[in-house]
């Protein structure tokens, strides 16, 4: 009996087919990486044929590995091959670098990155940030933000043993990790922003 | 009726769907990971000396304590991913913790400033990554057909059988996080100086891939 | 012989990405040719919607502060499942009674059923998760700086 579940399946399985086929052939090393952020697709499609609330819940964690695995292997990509001073700079436009025009957009992003809370709003607030950073070429010392990034991470596990341990006081546990993963989310990307552009020693 | 393939579970502690529960196999399994995580806490990094053949010189490779501190991090983080997907009873939770094993294994090596090293850890990365699709596709695949992706609903065999792709799916993505046939490749990254942070490669990927035998024997 | 011929083959680490993708795209097309595959229609967390609702594809299923039920796999271990769900922030509150557009966007507010899972009864995956990201930009910002 062939079900909707098996035609979506099938669809993704070729469409598997043919980006495993292309990674097979594949010689370079940088093509490589780009198609293997393709064949991620494919792992997420098959989760989402789940077609339930459960199947969002596990696309999330299974998105964030596979950027975090691509973070971590084009780092090892530029230093395997001695890619040391990268040609991408700031944004070197006049309008951005002296204007009051990021200043304010990376202020409006935070905020409204803070009313969303999570993910989502660790993502636009961190965006925010980015833009600020690539936009004025910032090169202060990060050890502030590696610290609340350790911090929010620990928010994070204490709410986590709160909704196990004492679910009475789950209100508690939703803010702390809401914010937790906000502020985890908005200094992992920022520190992205800031290793763009200019080695700093 | 529970399935004795690993034993019957001796202890469960729930954290909300996700179970964590031991068997004898399991606890045997979680044991070898924290001795060999405790020993990777605790011991001095091997050093290194190429020795000139034929001749008297020979000269000890220089590491930097930054390096060492940072390979030991990631052998402890390695170990905690392992002896987290020996108790696990979750299959989703398992892959994730698999993945997690994949990454610190290319963090153990990658730390290491031989560009022949480097360029192995690359290589690793790549298949470590791709490993992650079947993985994924596998217990998704599991909670579609079962309608569950608890373990011990697994073993009470009260859910629909589980197909025989899905299986094969988690096992090619441990085979691909863990390396487990290619270590003739995975010499090469042992070239990386360090005895205890690269034994822990070793130990998590086979590990992880006895425990895998486990859970697809379960359903 | 052959064994050694295998073993030389792959102790060259350019070769082993290529096997695996060649390992992949069988399993793959074995895949296709195993379909189709059965779905269990008894699912956990399935998704229900309410086309008049404000909050249409993330409908909450009550006002804040009241437990709704939800199809985890084990309710007892979860005894304030469903809490989380219902709650809205007043503000996102307050956005839901004046428009009907709220769509796609109330699911990154604090609260709802997505919240529930990656928080409450799946925990543990946003737990390891959260950790593996954490390596990763460990590894990244350490080769970043040492060389």
């Amino acid at each position: 009996m062939w079900a909707q579940y098996s035609y979506g399946i099938l669809v993704i399985m070729v469409a598997a087919v043919i980006a495993f086929y292309a990674l097979a052939r594949e010689r370079d090393d940088l093509h490589k990486l780009l198609l293997l952020d393709l064949v991620e697709i494919v792992a997420l499609g098959i989760i989402a044929m789940l077609g339930t609330d459960l199947a969002e819940a596990l696309i999330l964690p299974g998105l964030t590995v596979g950027i975090a695995e691509l973070l971590a292997l084009s780092q090892i990509y530029c230093t395997k091959e001695g890619i040391r001073n990268r040609p991408v700079m700031g944004l070197n436009i006049e309008v951005i670098t002296k204007s009051d025009a990021p200043l304010i957009l990376s202020i409006f992003l935070v905020a409204y990155g803070m009313v969303l809370s999570g993910f989502t709003g660790g993502g636009v607030a961190g965006l925010g940030l980015v833009f600020l950073f690539i936009s004025r070429t910032y090169r202060n010392d990060l050890n502030l933000l590696e610290m609340a990034s350790g911090i929010s991470w620990a928010i994070w596990i204490f709410a986590f043993f709160v909704f196990m341990f004492l679910p009475q006081y789950w209100f508690v546990a939703l803010m702390g990790a809401a914010i937790g993963i906000l502020l985890k989310v908005t200094v992992k990307m920022s520190l992205v922003g800031t290793m763009w552009g200019k080695q700093h020693d | 009726m529970i399935d004795l393939v690993g034993g019957v579970p001796l202890y469960i502690l729930e954290f909300g769907d996700e179970l964590v529960y031991l068997t004898p196999y399991t606890i045997t399994l979680f044991l070898l990971a924290l001795t060999f995580t405790v020993l990777a806490l605790i011991s001095q990094p091997e050093k290194q000396i190429d020795i000139a053949f034929g001749g008297d010189a020979y000269r000890a490779k220089e590491i930097s304590v930054d390096e060492m501190r940072f390979r030991r991090f990631m052998a402890i983080a390695c170990g905690l991913a392992t002896m987290g997907a020996m108790v696990t009873g979750d299959i989703f939770n398992f892959t994730l913790f698999t993945a997690m094993v994949g990454i610190t294994n290319v963090g153990i090596v990658a730390a290491v400033k031989s560009p022949h090293v480097q360029d192995a850890a690359y290589q690793y990365g790549l298949v470590a990554l791709a490993a992650t699709v079947p993985l994924f596709a596998g217990a998704a695949v599991y909670a579609a057909v079962t309608g569950s992706l608890s373990m011990i609903e697994l073993m009470k065999g009260t859910v629909p059988a589980v197909p025989l792709i899905a299986k094969g799916m988690l096992m090619l993505g441990v085979i691909g996080e863990g390396m487990a046939p290619f270590y003739a490749a995975k010499a090469e990254m042992f070239r990386a100086p360090g005895a205890p942070y690269v034994i822990m490669c070793s130990l998590s990927s086979l590990l992880i891939f006895l425990r895998v035998v486990e859970i697809i024997m379960l359903g | 012989m052959i064994i050694r011929k295998i073993s030389h083959f792959l102790c060259n680490y350019e070769n082993i990405m290529p096997l695996f993708a060649g390992a992949c795209l069988l399993l793959f097309i074995a895949g296709i040719l195993l379909l189709p595959l059965p779905y269990s229609e008894k699912q956990l967390y399935p998704k229900t919607f309410d086309r008049n609702s404000s909050l249409d594809p993330y409908d909450r299923g009550g006002p804040p502060f009241t437990q709704v039920s939800i199809v985890s796999q084990y309710p007892e271990n979860s005894p304030t499942a469903g809490l989380v769900t219902s709650y809205l922030t007043p503000f996102s509150l307050f956005l839901s009674q004046v428009t009907m557009h709220l769509g796609t966007t109330i699911v990154a507010h604090p609260g709802g059923i997505i919240d529930e899972i990656l928080y409450n009864t799946r925990g543990l995956d946003t737990v390891v998760e959260a950790t593996i990201l954490f390596i990763a930009f460990a590894i990244a910002s350490y080769i970043y700086r040492k060389v």
